[in-house]
């Protein structure tokens, strides 16, 4: 007789931790003769949490956790632009990208006293970073297509992000309002930079309603996520956007 | 749910909903948020006599600015040679943007029955249609720098009032969403007028900062500096009532995070009365925001 014929209800597929816990309860004899006797190789063990999967707490602070994930994407490539501007970018370019980069690094530090007033707690481990290698960031081509892309990405993230917040967090939405301008400034900047007069054009505005493209917390994370590897954000226990 | 079908119309591509059925209209307009909100009340009484602008205010309001915003671009589109060839392409975007808008803040308050204001006599010189008053925006339709000085002046206006205007409904995200989606798309036009501008030799960025040059403009037209620019070095903001955010402690070289006052006050976009406190918008911003509208009408 096999170990799944014995004890189908529960064996027969993965548990979640909490059905786990639940049937650990309801089962300690069962749980404590298969720990003794050692056998069922396939008995389910807990789930061991995954160090690399970063899920976002509920509420307000999940949804600073997601604004600071955007910031810390659009300064960590700013930044490296900066530090080592492409020799064809010219200098106006790169005073522009300089204070985009001051823009971000003001938005990252901010989101993370919203985090925590004194800017120490922080869910992520330190080695949490932004990998910006698979951009082309030696080129002035590459460096604007990079900024661009991370310019329009945060300003179709944030008229999704503020409405989530409750009103508890109405001092926080009404800053965070004032920098989504200036995102949406960035993305028509650079966009103009790359191709003149592709601001504000059919790729980010829809057509129909002269209102910017927007982007779930679920499609920018998506979009982030090979540049986050090897960690995963979950935005699931975000806020349903509207 | 409230104003999406009214999006979910437009973006088919299909009739305006003013060619709805009037019943139909009468319908929605008794389950929509908006219908909710004082409007009865506010479009009965002065601004002034009441102590908070209602969510009608708002909307008439920024209905005002995305007309004059459109009535701008038509005109200056129908005079040949005024906008070079190469830059028609953009200010056609931005009339279409214009037009959409309003399209869309007209059918707000008619879905919710209110009265559509009539559209205003603009007159972009400032005299306010009579002759013999004094020019306060010269040259503003005959001369491309200054109707690009002028542009930038509307646009910024324009983010600032929704800034302002952002969450006058907090009860309705969707609202919300929408009006963030039309404050993103006038900073993306701002940014280009001033883009625009900043290559014909004027030194300005395409955020507002404190190293722009100034547009200079005679004491009788102050409102409109003052309703789309003035502030913009704040750098002071609000954490709660009357406790500012000491950004010195953490945008600062020890922690290898400093910011420049300059880029600071960038990165912030002002609403019509910078560093209001919640909830916006309060009395002063609306009436700060009138006094400029009103010098075109």
């Amino acid at each position: 007789m096999s170990e799944h014929s014995f004890s189908p209800a529960w064996r027969a597929q993965p548990l979640g931790r909490r059905n786990f816990l639940r049937v650990s309860a309801a089962s300690a004899a069962t749980a404590a003769l298969v720990a003794t006797t050692g056998c069922g190789t396939d008995t389910p063990e807990p789930v061991k949490a995954d160090p690399n999967l970063l899920v976002l707490p509920a509420g307000d602070p999940g949804l600073f956790y997601y604004a600071y994930t955007l910031a810390l994407a659009l300064f960590t490539t700013y930044d490296k632009i900066v530090a080592s501007p492409p020799t064809d970018l010219t200098a106006t370019e790169q005073a522009i990208i300089s204070d985009m980069r001051h823009h971000q690094l003001a938005y990252r530090e901010l989101i993370r006293y919203y985090i925590d007033p004194t800017v120490k707690m922080m869910l992520f481990p330190t080695s949490f970073a932004f990998n910006t290698t698979s951009f082309t960031l030696t080129t002035r081509a590459g460096a604007l297509a990079a900024v661009q892309q991370l310019a329009d990405l945060a300003a179709a993230a944030y008229p999704i992000l503020l409405p989530l917040f409750s009103t508890a967090s109405a001092y926080p939405r009404t800053l965070l309002v004032k920098a989504l301008s200036v995102q949406a400034r960035h993305a028509a900047t650079i966009r103009d930079l790359r191709t003149p007069g592709s601001f504000a054009d059919a790729t980010v505005v829809d057509t129909a309603t002269g209102l910017l493209r927007t982007k779930t917390p679920a499609e920018v994370t998506a979009e982030l996520a090979p540049y986050f590897a090897p960690f995963v954000i979950s935005v699931a226990n975000l806020a349903v956007s509207v | 749910m409230k104003l999406l079908p009214f999006l979910d119309r437009l973006a088919a591509g299909s009739a305006a909903p003013a060619s709805a059925p009037r019943r139909a209209l009468l319908q929605q307009a008794g389950r929509t948020a908006l219908a909710a909100l004082p409007l009865a009340l506010g479009a009965a009484q002065p601004v002034a006599a009441r102590a908070k602008a209602t969510a009608y205010d708002a909307i008439a309001q920024l209905l005002q600015l995305e007309r004059l915003q459109m009535t701008y671009y038509a005109r200056a589109l129908a005079i040949t040679g005024l906008i070079p060839a190469a830059q028609v392409a953009g200010f056609q975007r931005l009339y279409d943007h214009q037009l959409q808008h309003v399209a869309f803040l007209q059918s707000a308050l008619q879905n919710t029955g209110a009265i559509v204001p009539a559209v205003p006599a603009f007159d972009f010189s400032g005299r306010k249609n009579v002759p013999t008053n004094p020019v306060l925006f010269p040259n503003v339709l005959s001369n491309y720098d200054d109707f690009l000085a002028l542009a930038q002046q509307l646009e910024d206006l324009g983010a600032r009032l929704y800034n302002t205007y952002a969450f006058i409904n907090t009860a309705d995200a969707q609202f919300a969403k929408v009006l963030l989606r039309m404050l993103a798309v006038e900073a993306e036009h701002s940014a280009h007028v001033r883009g625009l501008r900043r290559g014909r030799g004027v030194a300005v960025k395409t955020w507002p900062s404190t190293t722009d040059a100034p547009i200079v403009r005679p004491a009788a037209a102050q409102a409109l500096t003052a309703a789309a620019s003035s502030g913009e070095d704040n750098i002071t903001q609000l954490a709660a009532v009357g406790v500012p955010i000491v950004f010195s402690s953490f945008l600062n070289v020890f922690s290898l995070s400093f910011v420049p006052d300059v880029a600071l006050a960038e990165a912030f976009d002002e609403p019509v009365v910078p560093n209001t406190a919640p909830p916006s918008p309060q009395p002063n911003q609306q009436a700060t925001a009138q006094a400029a509208l009103n010098l075109f009408s």
